[in-house]
């Protein structure tokens, strides 16, 4: 049988990988007609920066060479995929959608690339986010305006908006990103697919483009729970040259169709309430609470997490702040833009940087470099650190009586594009990257009213990862929604 | 140049009665470069004098993405160096960002710790004015050092090679009171961590700077004086002489009237002076705040014990020892025990000797003259001496057991150094072993009166000194391999038995 475009398109990794295997597809078809539907698509969606044609062809035919001599190809060798600009790739551009990297080629691999290149995945192209993943809309690129697929006039979320609007629109069936606050799991809820974000520690940060050292965390784009795992199967595991990797490999074997559903305890934070939350938003939180409760084994309780009230003020105060110190680095000096304005070294700083950064970038030095101030430190940011730690013993105190923690991805619905999110759009998001959790977004239904998609978030404890998977798995069986549909566009 | 000396000469005269009134109170900030084969947070070799920007990668150049790579061993060193200086071990102790802007600092911050360092509350030792001296010191911590900027006429040149090279800051009290006492102080430190091999201090390749903190006061006054800080000195006669300008410029100050203001200070060491900076104004908000990039550290206790055992003996108490088990006098113990290879090649050199009694001594003379002289002409190291220690001991051996006369044995000597031969070997070959054959002394001896007959009558008439023509002139015919105690016995014995004749 040979695989038609279509059915390329709306084949799982594992499906594709075995098709070619058996020489049903070659992985040269499966490439071109990867980069025509991304081609083809990108005039609309705006989600790829930089298609890497050549190199992926080229790839596909070895991969192909290879399968006629029999030789063993890897689990998910030839598969594409589509990598966040904020990632570096040797010899690559890496701009992190920055006029400050516009020319910056990359001399190194991340540890992730390497960990892809050596099961032959191919990186197809990098796609659109946010200048240096600061934002929540994609819409502070430097590049274009990516848009959400169900609705060319909403924003798709951010920062990771091309790599999720690439999965949705199914122009790469896998995409990586990054999660500082929420970063991968809520485009990934706007888009309607599945966005994952492993503890902190379990996939090597080497090689992505710092935005806040403590919470910055790959994350994983795809269609199915399924492809999430197979991809990050390969990407799980310790670093030496990430000194906050972790050497706990809980990742050994998940091979989800084994698993027997388990009796599972889901913790509702009384707080939630507190928020406010879209009306329809909640009334499918609502459903999807009764759902699990209706098959039975799946046990609802609620839980109290007072510091959920702080989360957005503590993140704010330490994300900016890592950010003033991470993008001091960014100086005109030895890399990147360098202006010719001026006449001493202070003029080579602050000329360079002020034409070369965005107004975000800009916002969040400044508020960054406030709190770390001499004056100013004791107040915000070592209060906001011994806020983070309280938050931590809470939801510990939390994990104890529950196996996860149970909330609608965001609080409102994607808006129009030049629109402004709500501050605390993503607090249940964020809650992860602030203590490290894992976290995911299954996407759950359409909403009635705008017609677009929405997910639920399930956060772990710290290295349930595999659990974690297998309740999402439960999940999005039970949600009924159609991942298989993909938006019309035209 | 000279009108400034001539300045500062007269501000010093100047002052010369005021001086009593006051006294100085100097703390010292020494960052030494720690000895590591690579630099702290990558794998780029620390090597000195190479192509510029050659000891470079990702990490130390500061490319997007990169992360620290912690060198365990550069902990190790600070860990032994502050053991060494009696500090106590923060067991738990982290990495701080320091944040400044200088293209000398790629990630515009600096890796360094703050409120945790490894070492805390330690002493140093030393003699001033034969008096022991004790220093507090407040702290050792571990931080990365900066490249280098080479200024030209309208542009400037980034050497990033010593960026990131491990290096340990050693911050003591102030409790200085004299360019004099900083001097030793920084001379026992270096010293120290030269035996501990955790810094080699090497002055020319900037391996140890210090920053000095100096204030004045009024004696009886309790209260510290303003402070002053001058950075970046890069040599510790440098410190000697910053301070001794500071101290008479803040006295003149005083005595003019006027105020001492608290600023930062840089050394120029041309016109040897110091010159202002940055005023307090102006001080630098680094905005210190934990580098999320790096775990904590936890130290464990085997690894305290283990670097604990492994410190040697230092110096102080080696020369104290030397002085006791040698019978050197402290002039020489203290030359032998001024860096840890010196003694190390002395000891073993006596503990070769079959001769316990003369040879410590003995060998002390050799080592300071003989040895150290040549070493320096060929620029070597002891540890690259040809004279190996057992080599050096066999000859003192020899001299000793009256096998060769001192004269012979440095011409032995000369060859072993050329050479590296043993000196047994070397005297069979050159043929310079001692006659101790009487009957070819009895016959040289004779030859030898015969031509000195005045200097033999002086000495049978009284005139003991005379003998030592005679004695002379046999060690000529001889070549000096004739066994000088035998000669002069023999010389006495054949005179007194002319006199006897007569």
């Amino acid at each position: 049988m040979v695989l038609k475009m279509n059915n390329i398109i709306n084949t799982s990794i594992k499906n594709l990988y075995l098709n070619m295997n058996f020489g049903n597809v070659k992985s040269v078809d499966i490439i071109n007609t990867y980069i025509t539907h991304i081609k083809q698509l990108n005039l609309k969606l705006k989600a790829f920066v930089y298609l890497n044609e050549t190199a992926s062809i080229h790839l596909a035919e070895q991969i192909d060479k290879k399968i006629q001599n029999g030789e063993h190809i890897e689990l998910l060798a030839g598969i594409p995929i589509g990598i966040k600009d904020n990632i570096m790739i040797q010899n690559e551009p890496m701009t992190s959608a920055s006029k400050y990297l516009l020319n910056y080629i990359a001399p190194y691999n991340a540890t992730v690339i390497n960990k892809l290149k050596k099961i032959n995945i191919i990186c197809i192209g990098r796609t659109n986010m946010d200048e240096f993943a600061m934002g929540c809309t994609t819409e502070t690129s430097i590049y274009q305006q990516t848009v959400n697929p169900w609705n060319f006039e909403y924003i798709p979320g951010g920062s990771s908006g091309g790599s999720a609007v690439a999965v949705s629109a199914g122009m790469v069936p896998i995409a990586l990103g990054t999660d500082t606050g929420g970063s991968v799991r809520q485009p990934a809820s706007f888009c309607g697919i599945v966005g994952y974000k492993p503890s902190y520690g379990l996939i090597s940060r080497y090689g992505i483009c710092a935005l806040a050292s403590s919470f910055d965390q790959i994350g994983i784009f795809a269609k199915s729970i399924q492809d999430t795992v197979s991809l990050a199967s390969h990407l799980i595991g310790y670093d030496h040259r990430d000194p906050t990797s972790e050497k706990i490999n809980c990742f050994k074997e998940c091979n989800l169709s084994t698993y027997n559903r388990k009796n599972f305890i889901i913790g509702i934070p009384k707080q939630i309430m507190n928020f406010n939350i879209d009306k329809e938003i909640l009334q499918l939180f609502n459903e999807a609470i009764n759902k699990m409760e209706n098959i039975g084994k799946l046990k609802i309780i609620e839980i109290n997490v007072p510091a959920y009230k702080y989360v957005s003020a503590l993140y704010k105060v330490i994300m900016c702040a890592e950010v003033s110190s991470n993008i001091a680095t960014f100086d005109g000096i030895r890399y990147g833009y360098r202006s010719h304005k001026g006449f001493d070294l202070n003029d080579v700083y602050s000329y360079s940087r002020a034409e070369s950064l965005g107004y975000e970038v800009k916002k969040r030095i400044m508020f960054g470099t406030y709190v770390l101030s001499a004056q100013n430190y004791q107040k915000y940011y070592y209060q906001a650190q011994k806020v983070r730690t309280i938050l931590i013993e809470q939801l510990q105190d939390a994990y104890k009586k529950c196996d996860f923690i149970f909330s609608p991805a965001v609080l409102q619905m994607p808006v129009k594009l030049g629109e402004m999110l709500s501050d605390e759009c993503d607090i249940f998001l964020i809650v992860a990257n602030l203590a490290g959790l894992p976290g995911i977004t299954v996407p759950y239904a359409f909403t009635k009213y705008l017609g677009l998609p929405i997910g639920m978030h399930f956060m772990g404890s710290r290295f349930s990862d595999i659990q974690l998977l297998q309740m999402a798995y439960i999940f999005e069986q039970l949600s009924g929604f159609n991942a298989s549909k993909y938006p019309d566009i035209k | 140049m000279l009108v400034n000396i001539l300045i500062l000469n007269n501000k010093i005269n100047k002052v010369n009665n005021e001086m009593e009134k006051y006294e100085t109170m100097i703390g010292l900030e020494v960052h030494m470069q720690i000895n590591t084969k690579s630099k702290i947070f990558c794998e780029c070799s620390t090597d000195f004098g190479c192509q510029p920007n050659s000891n470079t990668c990702v990490i130390c150049t500061s490319q997007p993405g990169a992360l620290p790579l912690l060198n365990k061993q550069a902990i190790e060193a600070v860990v032994k160096t502050g053991l060494a200086l009696n500090c106590k071990i923060n067991v738990a102790s982290n990495f701080s960002r320091k944040q400044y802007f200088y293209p000398d600092l790629p990630k515009n911050y600096q890796i360094t710790q703050f409120s945790l360092p490894l070492c805390y509350n330690g002493t140093l030792k030393f003699i001033y004015k034969d008096k022991e001296k004790i220093i507090n010191i407040q702290r050792i911590h571990l931080e990365e050092d900066a490249g280098k900027l080479i200024h030209k006429d309208n542009y400037s040149l980034l050497d990033l090679n010593r960026a990131g090279i491990g290096l340990m800051e050693l911050v003591t009290s102030p409790e200085l009171h004299s360019a004099e006492e900083s001097f030793i102080f920084l001379n026992t430190l270096k010293d120290i961590v030269e035996y501990l091999a955790t810094s080699q201090c090497n002055m020319e390749q900037g391996q140890m700077r210090c920053d000095v903190n100096i204030s004045i006061r009024q004696v009886n006054q309790q209260t510290l004086g303003t402070k002053v800080e001058i950075k970046n000195l890069n040599s510790i006669s440098a410190v000697q002489d910053a301070i001794n300008y500071e101290y008479a410029r803040q006295i003149k100050t005083l005595t003019d009237g006027g105020k001492v203001v608290q600023e930062t200070r840089a050394w120029d060491s041309k016109l040897n002076i110091t010159k202002s900076t940055r005023p307090k104004e102006n001080c630098l908000d680094y905005r210190y705040f934990t580098e999320p990039n790096l775990i904590p550290l936890n130290l464990n206790d085997t690894l305290i014990t283990k670097l604990y055992k492994e410190i040697p003996e230092l110096p102080y108490l080696r020369k104290q020892r030397f002085m006791v088990s040698y019978q050197l006098n402290a002039y020489d113990a203290s030359y032998l025990t001024s860096t840890k290879l010196l003694a190390d090649y002395y000891e073993k050199a006596v503990k070769f000797s079959k001769n316990n009694k003369i040879a410590p001594k003995l060998l002390a003379n050799w080592i300071a003259t003989e040895l150290i002289s040549k070493l320096n002409v060929s620029k070597l190291n002891i540890d690259k001496s040809p004279v190996t220690s057992e080599n050096l001991a066999k000859l003192i051996d020899l001299i000793i057991s009256g096998k060769i006369s001192g004269k012979i044995a440095k011409q032995i000597f000369v060859e072993m150094y050329k050479t590296s031969i043993d000196p047994v070997t070397l005297i069979n070959k050159m043929n310079m072993k001692q006659i101790s054959n009487e009957s070819i002394i009895i016959a040289l001896c004779n030859e030898s009166i015969k031509e000195n007959s005045k200097a033999a009558f002086e000495f049978q008439t009284g005139k003991v000194k005379a003998i030592d023509y005679i004695v002379g002139t046999v060690m000529k015919k001889s070549k000096g391999k004739a066994n000088p105690q035998l000669v002069v016995k023999i010389i006495k014995e054949l005179l007194k038995n002319s006199v006897n004749k007569i």
